[in-house]
């Protein structure tokens, strides 16, 4: 008889146990603890996720007898995340790929469609969302779009039925976003976490279904050196964020969410890992004038079509791979060094962009002696064929300094240390040391840009020479509006001239640090010539650049033309000025600056009523070159009146901004049961990138 | 085998036993703490429904009609607006939030294949609290008398009756013709 109460005090002592661990252990099971939990079975693979709330669910097949089921989780009832912005909850099962490295995602495809007339893209991204799960989920996709990207249309897909986004004040979209996804509503949501960084949220997507999401931009071309260049960022790129932030875009290993600490995480698939997520992307140019060359050293294309008319190139279905930049480079017949200008005339009244060409008697003059200061990141995402390129770089345009002419080489990581403690001349035996210098300098570590920054702008101007900082970086880092603020500190008279070296560069970064820098910015591809780069970049600033410029618009009535502040223009490198207008007929612009001293005034005519010069994307793209004229001013001033003013034109132009968001519900499909669990597709690390120094496990 | 019971559960008598009492401690203190984890892990209830449990939000379909009668129709513009009914207009002690919480949460296109496409919003007149629709087809086969040209999503509270205002209805050769617009309740799939 005691035997027996004290097997009966035992199995209620046991219980009890079970009941507290079955209540405590989801809350303080860790995710990656229940991930380690996750287990194969039956061709079924299960992924848990951050919250353990939602039952798992049996696969839609029957288990085979001797198969082993393993249950993650099992709570009496699937509450509701107590943060709307909290991830949905659950553990997913999804049948298992053919290939065994195959990861499944919600992201089956990705559609890119480009159409490009004169300088100008219209573009249109499809991501198909799909549900491989046998559960309900919510699909979270962080994706990267070109820097300048008006971002004006979004439209969800449900089945047949084409549901238009909605542009909302952002916490307003998110609040009706989550209400959806909380009633069980088919739902989308489109946020700007940076001006090239967006998250696309598509709630309550069920087992087998698709929902579409298009998103359609304008952007204008980068043209320099005789090029147009058309560029389709395809993955966000693993970004280091200083100890104690909080706010940047941090980098996580599939499966471990909020490794990072960021408020904006990517996940990254693993060595050897890959998704089922494709691309496809084609591109249709109608340049007006032919077509004479055009390269493509990122993927491998196929070209159709006229080059005279409209010129075809698609993505090879060999290289479908959504981890580089595409970048498109052509050149059209004739010289283009005149100034051209696109208009549109709506409701809201005239809109241009005009392409600014530099002077030609620029080449003709030679410059003065250069300070150089070359600002190396050394960090871990550079570890590899990107730092060697960047090397290399340096290394070409250290032998094409002049005599006259100082340097110095900093290079950072966690911290930043530098050749010599002051520049040196350009000696031939300086020289040498610093190719040495050079050698002995690997990829590791953190990107404390910071550092590099203050070494490269904190030391005394030599009246002299002409300071130009060249920073060669990935950009991966997600601090950017730090930067941004500590070069408006520090710049001076100097100039920063930023090479993005790598498959994937933030660009973001490297345009907004020559935009203040009053410089430019070159990329070095990976299956690029470093060398070929830096003789454009030296030929650019062996000429001196037309600076102080103003414009006269004469009869144009111009108002709110940006950049406010006109850049410098240096050879082969035009500047994109768009405003608003009033006028008619033509106008002559006079364009006034200084050459090595001197005055000089440009002409151009304006024929604002030509039916052949109008676009009617120039409406958003004059509104979201306000956005970023702003956005860059907001980095360094905190008026308050800064975010009203680019929440209220980016409301009024329906445009992607930091304080606006798209939201789509589709409010004839609800679902049952809870939110689902939140599902983040992975990503794979960009062409050159180690995994291994740049995620958090 | 006789199922063993305890002496107590047989006599109805609640005698414990001193081993018995740890045995009821230990499990109610399992309950307890399990009752407290319950609740400290528990999010709270929806935020968003009022004090009878109905949602105090939800998202419905306006459709919108627009009758040409025996004319081709290639191209309306609408205003869609929101009045309250006369038992909630802001009435503190109904929980319900006032009629102007209606907001526009998705554009549709209609049935006939010519406006199939999401018509186009203004953002701009939007960001002023006015909804005003607009589309345009330059297909060959044009919709002729009653059809529904969008399905308005929206988030409401309350019961809000909505009208809707033709602006300007248009033939394919851009010239205004005469028709009729009416809103109505989109149906759910």
């Amino acid at each position: 008889m005691k035997l027996k109460r004290r097997i009966m005090i035992g199995l209620v002592v046991l219980v009890g146990v079970a009941v507290l661990a079955g209540f405590l252990l989801p809350s303080l099971c860790s995710y990656r603890e229940c991930a380690r939990r996750t287990q194969f079975f039956g061709g079924y693979v299960s992924y848990a996720s951050r919250n353990q709330w939602e039952p798992a669910i049996s696969p839609p097949n029957a288990i085979a007898p001797g198969e082993e089921l393993w249950i993650i989780e099992r709570p009496s009832a699937p509450p509701e995340p107590a943060d709307p912005n909290a991830p949905g909850s659950g553990a997913l099962m999804a049948k298992l790929p053919d290939q065994d490295n195959e990861v499944p995602v919600p992201l089956k495809h990705t559609a890119v469609q480009a159409f490009i007339s004169g300088y100008i893209a219209t573009v249109d991204v499809t991501q198909q969302f799909h549900n491989p799960y046998s559960s309900k989920i919510e699909a979270v996709y962080i994706f990267p779009l070109p820097t300048n990207a008006a971002v004006n249309e979004f439209i969800m897909t449900v089945g047949e039925r084409r549901i238009r986004g909605i542009i909302r004040e952002r916490q307003e979209a998110e609040r009706i976003y989550y209400e959806a996804r909380r009633q069980g509503y088919v739902a989308s949501l489109l946020t700007q976490e940076r001006p090239n960084v967006f998250t696309q949220r598509v709630a309550n997507i069920e087992p087998g279904k698709q929902i579409d999401v298009n998103i359609k931009y304008f952007s204008t071309l980068e043209y320099a050196d005789g090029w147009y260049e058309f560029v389709f960022p395809m993955v966000v790129g693993p970004r280091f964020n200083p100890p104690g932030s909080t706010g940047g875009i941090g980098a996580a290993a599939r499966g471990s969410a909020g490794a990072s600490g960021q408020s904006t995480e990517v996940q990254y698939l693993k060595p050897g890992e890959r998704s089922g997520h494709n691309i496809s992307l084609s591109v249709q140019i109608a340049a007006g004038v032919p077509i004479e060359d055009m390269e493509c050293t990122t993927h491998a294309i196929t070209k159709s079509g006229d080059p005279r008319e409209v010129l075809a190139v698609s993505l090879s279905p060999l290289d479908t791979i959504p981890n580089k930049d595409f970048v498109l480079r052509y050149k059209v017949a004739g010289k283009t060094t005149k100034s051209s200008m696109l208009t549109c005339r709506d409701a809201r009244g005239g809109f241009f962009t005009m392409m600014l060409y530099p002077p030609a008697e620029l080449a003709s003059l030679r410059r003065s002696p250069m300070e150089m200061i070359f600002v190396l990141d050394c960090s871990g995402s550079m570890s590899g064929v990107p730092i060697e390129k960047a090397k290399s770089a340096i290394e070409h345009a250290l032998k094409k300094l002049e005599p006259g002419d100082s340097f110095q080489i900093i290079r950072f990581s966690n911290n930043a240390s530098q050749l010599g403690r002051a520049p040196l001349t350009a000696t031939a035996a300086n020289v040498r040391k610093g190719l040495a210098y050079l050698k002995s300098l690997e990829g590791e570590g953190g990107t404390m840009m910071i550092e590099g920054i203050k070494a490269a702008l904190d030391f005394p101007h030599d009246p002299q020479r002409l300071r130009v900082v060249s920073f060669m970086t990935d950009g991966f880092i997600g601090n950017e509006d730090e930067i941004f603020a500590a070069v408006q500190q520090r710049i001076g008279a100097s100039r920063i001239f930023s090479f993005g070296v790598g498959s994937s560069v933030n660009r973001y970064l490297v345009e907004g640090l020559a935009r203040m820098g009053r410089g430019a910015v070159a990329y070095v591809g990976l299956d690029e010539s470093g060398g070929k780069q830096v003789d454009l970049f030296y030929d650019r600033i062996s000429h001196p650049a037309m600076t102080d410029i103003t414009i006269d618009w004469g009869t144009m009535d111009v108002a709110d033309a940006y950049p406010r502040r006109i850049p410098d223009l240096f050879v082969g490198r035009p500047v994109i000025v768009t405003g608003r207008f009033n006028g008619s007929g033509n106008a002559m612009v006079k364009v006034r600056g200084k050459v090595a001293g001197r005055d000089e005034v440009l002409a151009i005519p304006a024929v604002l009523d030509d039916v052949s010069a109008e676009h009617k994307g120039i409406a958003a793209v004059w509104a979201r070159t306000k956005i970023a004229d702003l956005a860059y001013q907001a980095t360094h001033d905190d008026n308050p009146e800064l975010p009203v003013q680019i929440k209220q034109v980016a409301l009024d132009y329906g445009l992607m901004s930091d304080y606006t968001a798209f939201v789509a519900v589709d409010s004839l499909t609800r679902t049952a049961g809870g939110s689902g669990t939140t599902v983040h597709v992975p990503v794979p690390v960009p062409e050159g990138v180690k995994y291994e120094t740049t995620v958090a496990e | 085998m006789a199922e063993e019971r305890w002496p107590a559960d047989i006599k109805g008598e609640h005698k414990v036993r001193p081993y018995g009492k740890a045995v009821f401690a230990v499990l109610a203190a399992c309950l307890l703490a399990a009752g407290m984890a319950r609740a400290a892990t528990s999010p709270p209830g929806p935020l968003s429904k009022n004090g009878e449990g109905e949602e105090a939000v939800r998202f419905e379909a306006v459709d919108v009609f627009i009758d040409s009668k025996d004319r081709p129709l290639a191209a309306w513009q609408i205003e869609l607006t929101a009045k309250p009914d006369r038992t909630d207009t802001g009435r503190a002690d109904t929980g319900v939030r006032p009629y102007n919480d209606v907001k526009i949460v998705g554009v549709e296109g209609g049935e006939h294949a010519a406006f199939k496409e999401p018509p186009y919003y203004d953002p701009a007149a939007l960001n002023r609290n006015r909804v005003i629709l607009a589309a345009f087809s330059t297909g060959q086969t044009l919709p002729t008398g009653r059809t529904r040209v969008a399905r308005v999503h929206v988030q409401a509270s309350g019961t809000p009756q909505y009208e809707v205002k033709l602006i300007v209805a248009a033939s394919a050769d851009g010239k205004e013709i005469q028709a009729t617009v009416a809103a109505g309740q989109g149906d759910e799939q």
